[in-house]
């Protein structure tokens, strides 16, 4: 699980162009949007498109995010139980 | 109006109002001068060449001096740059993940929603495409603006992002 | 005084203005499910082109139609048909070209990322050369905006002083890009849109071209269409999102009523492209401006959003409405879905006023309007 957080966390800052944020940066369980790192809207949308790339998990209804995008903790432990890859 | 101010931004070289300040890239502007608004990141070329020019010329007015402020940009290339590397994440059926955060670059006039969203300007921001860098025909447009608005200044002109070797904003800003 | 003089509309509805306007009023739209189309690996619900029929037709009202891409055929033809009986020859230094495009010939990136003709100003270049026109064309690029700002873009041309006409076209295309682009964005309805409406659930893309021919004069004909006003505001709020004030719609509105009465409306044609947040939003900023008491309708449910032209095909569609003494409907919307309750309505309905007010907003955090009067009787 340890990995996996790791792993989300690198390719969140890839996608999300999280310039100058190192792995450490980001707070496992703190809030991703809204306070936490600031993210948006085109921010979540991307990640539906991270989750179906690297894990083959597809998300069609965008307000199902909301709950899964919450923070890093919360996503990696949807792809555990959900990913195809 | 009159022309108050002006910058001019090359791969080689930074002039503001015909004294050369920098020879720096893009990003080594932003950190030079901005350093605090991750969103800069997130921008396409062309956005990041608009905005740290922009930047540059209306960073020493006050919030209500810029409000009515209209932003009037010119180019060749539109978003072509950003338009190619969303492209690319269509192309292959097999590797086909199209990106909402590249497609929404995919239009130029994106870049005068940028400098409005960080300056909070609420006047007008259009975008002309035009084959050639011509400043008589951009301040004919710029003229005519004026024919049916009432803005307080104008930030106006050039914004071309070719490739990392080959890109210019060239910006005046009128105040009346 | 700018007055309309001519106008077109070429869509999947019809060739001409009248088509469309009839069909219309007979609640007619092309909107469908397309499977399989541009390569796209997933269906979409859009208003397309019959493109093998089209072509044709198209072939044969234009001279070396080959050389000229699709797109440019479209608003070729479309300025053709608007141009037809008016008299004024194109080729005059005293005519001035605006296009109105969002994404031009972009589909030819997918071939060669080189392609000259992805880019606009080459792509219309090509279209007023066609109609031998020495002057350099205006290529407007502000998104969804555009149609309308290309025609604020031309009464500014005109009022300068430089030109006598401005022929303004407005036209895009659906490609793997645009569809593929608006799909990742999860911003598409399923199926036909639903604008304003409680259920509404995304939008539909279509394809159009529209033409609309606007003269400087100091004589104009009786009952002509007048340019009243018009006015673009930025959000400043957000690149994508709509703003959860309406502030840049709401300043278009007010500016707009500086130059028409809210008594002389007979309607306000909105943006209505039924994603959840334009719609509330347009909700706000009419209900800010004080304009609940305004008819207001959307016609995307017709044509899908047409992006370039949109703005130019649906103020046409209202002035031809004013014409009729009617507001069109609003195709899709059945129950209020908005905070502000807009006077809205899937039926047409009889006006006997002679103004009108078009807005549209869009991505980059932008908005347009444009208001227009219709002349009295001499």
């Amino acid at each position: 699980m340890d990995n996996l957080i790791d792993q989300l966390k690198k390719q969140i800052i890839e996608v999300l162009n999280l310039e100058d944020m190192t792995v450490s940066d980001i707070d496992t369980d703190a809030p991703l949007f809204g306070e936490g790192l600031g993210l948006d809207s085109i921010d979540a949308l991307e990640l539906i498109v991270l989750l179906e790339r690297e894990y083959g998990i597809k998300l069609t209804n965008p307000a199902e995010g909301k709950a899964i995008f919450k923070s890093v903790s919360s996503i990696a432990d949807y792809v555990s139980k959900n990913r195809k890859k | 109006m009159n022309i108050i101010s002006e910058i001019k931004i090359s791969p080689e070289s930074v002039f503001l109002n015909g004294t050369l300040i920098s020879s720096k890239g893009i990003t080594e502007l932003y950190r030079e001068y901005v350093g605090n608004y991750p969103k800069f990141f997130k921008m396409d070329s062309l956005c990041k060449l608009g905005f740290i020019a922009a930047e540059l010329l209306l960073r020493d007015f006050s919030i209500e001096e810029k409000e009515d402020c209209a932003i009037v940009l010119f180019n060749e290339s539109s978003s072509l740059i950003t338009d190619r590397n969303y492209e690319n994440t269509i192309i292959d059926p097999e590797n086909y993940f199209p990106s909402p955060a590249l497609f929404v670059y995919t239009l130029a006039n994106i870049v005068t929603g940028e400098i409005a969203i960080r300056h909070k300007i609420f006047g007008e921001t259009s975008f002309y495409v035009t084959d050639e860098y011509d400043e008589s025909y951009m301040e004919s447009i710029v003229r005519n603006t004026v024919l049916t608005s009432s803005p307080s200044m104008i930030l106006y002109g050039w914004v071309d992002y070719k490739t990392e070797n080959d890109y210019l904003a060239s910006f005046k800003l009128m105040k009346n | 005084m700018i007055v309309k003089i001519a106008d077109n509309i070429l869509s999947p509805l019809g060739l001409t203005t009248d088509e469309n306007f009839n069909s219309i009023l007979a609640g007619e739209s092309k909107l469908a499910v397309h499977q399989n189309v541009f390569g796209l690996p997933k269906a979409f619900c859009g208003s397309l082109f019959d493109r093998e029929r089209l072509s044709k037709i198209l072939a044969e009202s234009i001279t070396d139609s080959a050389d000229l891409s699709f797109l440019e055929q479209l608003c070729v033809y479309s300025a053709l048909q608007a141009l037809e009986n008016t008299g004024i020859n194109p080729a005059n230094p005293d005519v001035i070209f605006v296009i109105s495009t969002t994404k031009g010939n972009v589909e030819y990136l997918s071939e060669d990322r080189m392609d000259k003709r992805s880019y606009l100003a080459y792509s219309a270049n090509r279209i007023s050369r066609y109609f031998a026109n020495p002057n350099k064309p205006v290529v407007v690029s502000n998104a969804c905006i555009s149609g309308v700002c290309a025609q604020i873009a031309a009464v500014r041309e005109l009022l300068s002083g430089r030109y006598r006409y401005a022929i303004v076209i407005g036209c895009d295309v659906l490609s793997k890009f645009i569809v593929s682009g608006f799909q990742s964005f999860k911003a598409l309805s399923a199926d036909a849109c639903k604008p304003y409406d409680k259920n509404r659930s995304g939008l539909n893309l279509g394809e159009a071209a529209g033409t609309i021919i606007l003269e400087r004069t100091e004589n104009p004909i009786s009952e002509a269409w007048q340019y009243a006003g018009s006015s673009i505001h930025n959000d400043a709020n957000h690149i994508s999102g709509p703003s959860r004030t309406g502030e840049g719609s709401y300043r278009v509105l007010i500016d707009l009523l500086k130059s028409v009465d809210r008594s002389e409306l007979a309607f306000i044609n909105a943006h209505g492209t039924a994603t959840a947040y334009n719609d509330e939003m347009e909700s706000i900023a009419i209900h800010r401006a004080e304009l609940d008491e305004t008819p207001v309708n959307g016609l995307k449910g017709f044509y899908g959003h047409t992006l370039g032209a949109a703005g130019i095909i649906e103020t046409i569609l209202s002035m031809k409405a004013v014409d009729n003494s009617v507001v069109l409907p609003t195709r899709g919307y059945e129950v209020q879905g908005t905070t502000y309750t807009l006077k809205l309505s899937n039926q047409k309905k009889e006006t006997v006023k002679k103004a009108f007010i078009k807005i549209l907003s869009g991505f980059g955090g932008s908005n347009a309007g444009i208001a227009y009067r219709k002349g009295g009787i001499e």
